[in-house]
């Protein structure tokens, strides 16, 4: 897709995450995730990474090589979202206590992202 | 997971889909109801003794799960049988699923093939399509808690 068209989606999704709160921790780092993802591919498309004609699903899904390149030029958008991404094991599919404050770090790390991508 | 972990799931999912607009929030109530659908299937499937019902939870790749040391807090990746399903048909079940169950299956799909054009994707959407995607979401939660049958009253 197009930046303007991942831009368009991450803004409607976190418009979404302000009808919720931490106790919807769950669709919270969920959203991060979908929304996060889109200020993704975002940055892959300006740094020339990805063509707009391919995103990224996830982080977890990049190469070796993938991750290094992105790493070299959006290390903390990475590493953002990374952090998403690793929530959703442990508090969407599982069931390990904190989840308010998972909801806390999805946004933060979100905020990150869209910070990165430039809004 | 534990069935009553996965009951206790879907009822925070519920909730929160119900804050959310199926047109104006499409993006996370599609996100939401397939999430909440899934961890019911789950339950169901856990419940008919079709996938087993372990202590794991499944990550981001198919059949590969975290088992929690919950004393120490540590996880280890396991590649073990199902266990949770991630979506309906993956990883895939090898016996077959009682009828309520594959029906509910047929109505969570529904709802799991809007990702790519509406979520992932910009796909506009079509005149009334979330009505048809609510009236997925809603066949697919009754046949679930009816196939968990006393199990299911408690949500």
């Amino acid at each position: 897709m197009t930046p303007e068209e991942h831009r368009a989606k991450a803004l409607r999704i976190e418009h979404s995450l302000a009808r919720l709160t931490d106790a919807d921790y769950e669709a919270i780092v969920e959203g991060a995730m979908l929304a996060g993802t889109h200020w993704f591919n975002i940055l892959l498309h300006r740094t020339k990474l990805f063509p707009e004609t391919r995103d990224a699903m996830h982080a977890e899904f990049l190469t070796v090589g993938e991750r290094r390149r992105v790493a070299a030029k959006a290390a903390d958008a990475l590493a953002a979202l990374d952090s998403i991404e690793a929530l959703r094991t442990l508090q969407v599919r599982g069931d390990m206590p904190g989840g308010e404050q998972a909801a806390r770090t999805a946004r933060e790390c979100l905020a990150r992202l869209r910070n990165a991508a430039g809004r | 997971m534990k069935i009553a972990a996965h009951l206790g799931k879907f009822g925070n999912l519920d909730a929160s889909l119900q804050r959310l607009d199926p047109r104006s929030d499409s993006e996370l109530w599609i996100w939401t109801a397939m999430n909440a659908g899934v961890h019911l299937l789950n339950a169901a499937l856990h419940n008919a003794g079709v996938t087993r019902e372990v202590d794991s939870f499944h990550t981001q790749v198919e059949g590969l799960y975290a088992v929690p040391d919950r004393t120490r807090g540590v996880f280890t990746d396991v590649l073990h049988e199902p266990g949770d399903v991630m979506h309906v048909g993956q990883p895939p079940i090898a016996q077959p699923l009682p009828s309520e169950i594959q029906q509910a299956c047929v109505s969570l799909k529904v709802i799991e093939d809007l990702r790519e054009p509406h979520v992932r994707g910009s796909e506009p959407i079509r005149p009334g399509a979330e009505d048809e995607w609510v009236r997925a979401y809603r066949d697919c939660v009754e046949r679930l808690l009816g196939a968990l049958g006393t199990k299911g009253k408690t949500q």
